[in-house]
């Protein structure tokens, strides 16, 4: 049996980061997707293999089941404490040290393989391929893809929720309940990676369309719209960690100003959620209008807040001269921006703005979003690309 | 700078109550005194000096510059440095205005030969009205006592006086009708109305939003007023310049205002205030208060040269307000906020200036412009005058209205010359202009013409 899932990141987030300062979030499934596929074998050995970083690891079944995995014993679904994580570490063969992008995929692999197939009567002997369309370490979400991926593959191997696979259907969902699981445990795996995240990247990633994320809780919209974007990489590395910091540090030191900053956001958030509700009964060039106003709006204020950089500037006038609104997604401070395409654009107009845009030296898809959660796809349904991505299907 | 001959004039009693003057003679150096109360005819202003052609008067006006400021009953863009818009609200408002150190300069002359001329070397205009013609004139829609509005009927009138088209109202028609409104207005109390030729010469770019009417106004204010003898000449021998006394400043800047009045309808006030008063001032529901002791800071004023409608972007800000109330209001109130504690910091550095200081500056500075931006009265211009100034690591914020115009760059102390100067070299490869200068400036001030630079004495028709 194979398995397919496809997952979406959250992408476009109105809002400064931190639950804390009670904001509202306005999280968009991003539709470009993160393919995983599951091959069980009987040779004794469990692979991940991640393209994308050229990461190829195995272990031996029969030496994980050896291992004292009571320290996963908390329950249904539980959380890493550093112990756990570091005793994973061991289990994994990486060095005590190691916390790149690869050892937290490997990390995060483990903690939910072991986790997950525990109560089988023998962990199970299989291959998994995670490839992704979306560049990694640019504040996408993609950790967030790979652990919904992950969670769902795994939960359905081990036969904890049904493979929801219709004959003939190119690709098919689970029910609400068991993305829920799904999610739950894609949660945990974020936790591996992030240590604190919000849980809203592997909450769009799992529900797809478009989420509020409002003081702790995730509500789902209603059949948002289906929206043309551009997506764009500037490639300029930043660490979230520090633009969190110097916000919070902005406000400490000037409480005054960034307070009603921050509530001007959140009316933002707020705006476009109303705005996108009327636009998935019957969408209007006006309502285009209104984003693009609360695309530039939410810009500047992002930028008033410190987390802006001068390649992302960069990439708001380019799409500005060819009459194009474009914000940062993701943390900022460089990473990745969203243009928004209205419809009717001329195609030669769509097309000047990617050249541009690749032109600064940047990475640039064309692609939409609202798109669906995470789901199982045949493998007839897969564009060739992806096939050979995940090994020739 | 007033020079005049003749006989001794005892002190008056200003009515604002001035220090009385001093009676000087013949072989004084020029100075006028307060007269007595007017009795029959009032001595003529002073003839020219035979054989010099000494300029009478010279006033320098520095411009407000560094505001941040909402209003509160309408909306206004207001020049500056740190600056806002407002709509009518009832929210409270507070702005900072500064003073640039970009002056306007007017030389009067009074002369005897049945004339009154104004001569506008920036936007080429030189106007003259017969006296005799004008004090023949129905002036009685003037009579609202010493310092009053006009109405929309007297400007209409004003421009039939003025020989001005009915429909004009181009920079040049109104700042003829502000001229001739204050000349009028001042100068009906005396017996006759004086001949006399007025220069005004500005350093500032006019129409860029810095307020260049403001202290053309201010100017031409404590010209006349000192001309007709309403307040002394405060010029002291020796020194290059010298200001009015309070009063006499509080007299110009409500005469000021009401030029302001003829230009533009409905201003807030603050730029003849600045213009009068220099340094800096902070503005809040309708009071305007002086900031002690404000700090000089370096500063790079630039023109993009973009033309922008005030009206325009006013309008603009107005309904993005309106179409998202929950998100501009915010907006607004963090915009005040940066405007007190930019207060609060020049206030801090006016004892003592330190480099984090500074750096706070900066940080206010990009907030505002980002704040700015998020309102609506950015520009691309001005995104790439910022970004210039960016890569040299100074910060700028637009100034003015916005949407094009005028943008300023803080010099922090201890720069290096070769920086600033290569930072200039690039905003004036965008096609832009560019000046050094100087916020905190001192207010309306009379010169010595010996204290002036060639270039302005030059434009002021040689001095």
């Amino acid at each position: 049996m194979q398995c397919l899932c496809r997952s979406d990141s959250w992408v476009w987030r109105t809002l400064s980061r931190e639950g804390r300062y009670r904001q509202v979030a306005l999280a968009v499934a991003l539709n470009l997707r993160t393919f995983l596929r599951l091959q069980p074998h009987s040779h004794g050995q469990v692979g991940l293999h991640l393209p994308n970083i050229g990461s190829k690891r195995a272990w031996d079944v029969a030496r994980l089941q050896q291992l004292d995995t009571s320290f996963l014993e908390q329950g249904d679904v539980s959380t890493p404490t550093p112990e756990q994580v570091e005793k994973l570490k061991e289990v994994a063969g990486l060095s005590v040290d190691g916390a790149g992008p690869e050892h937290l995929a490997v990390l995060a692999f483990l903690y939910l393989y072991l986790s997950i197939c525990r109560k089988q009567r023998a962990l199970p002997s299989l291959d998994i391929v995670v490839w992704s369309e979306l560049p990694t370490g640019a504040g996408l979400g993609s950790s967030a893809a790979y652990s919904v991926c992950l969670a769902a593959a795994l939960l359905t191997a081990c036969e904890d929720i049904p493979n929801p696979q219709k004959d003939g259907a190119p690709s098919s969902r689970w029910a609400k309940d068991d993305l829920e699981l799904i999610n739950k445990w894609a949660f945990q795996g974020e936790r591996v990676i992030h240590g604190n995240p919000s849980g809203v990247d592997n909450a769009v990633s799992t529900w797809g369309g478009a989420l509020r994320y409002q003081q702790g809780k995730i509500s789902a919209l209603q059949r948002p719209p289906t929206l043309q974007i551009l997506l764009t990489n500037t490639k300029v590395p930043r660490s979230t960690k520090a633009l969190v910091a110097g916000v919070r540090s902005r406000l400490l030191k000037f409480p005054e100003i960034v307070a009603p900053l921050l509530t001007s956001i959140d009316a933002i958030s707020l705006e476009c959620e109303r705005v996108l509700g009327d636009m998935a009964v019957a969408a209007t060039p006006e309502q285009y209008l209104v984003l693009e106003e609360l695309i530039d709006m939410n810009q500047h204020h992002l930028n008033a807040l410190g987390v802006g950089h001068a390649s992302l500037d960069r990439l708001c006038q380019v799409t500005m001269a060819h009459g194009l609104h474009s914000k940062l997604t993701g943390a900022g401070g460089g990473g990745c921006g969203i243009t928004l395409l209205k419809p009717d654009l001329e195609r030669a107009e769509v097309e000047a703005t990617k050249q541009a845009l690749t032109g600064c030296g940047f990475d640039c898809w064309e692609t939409s979003i609202g798109a669906p959660g995470v789901s199982v796809h045949s493998a007839a349904s897969l564009a060739g690309p992806v096939r050979q991505a995940l090994g020739g299907l």
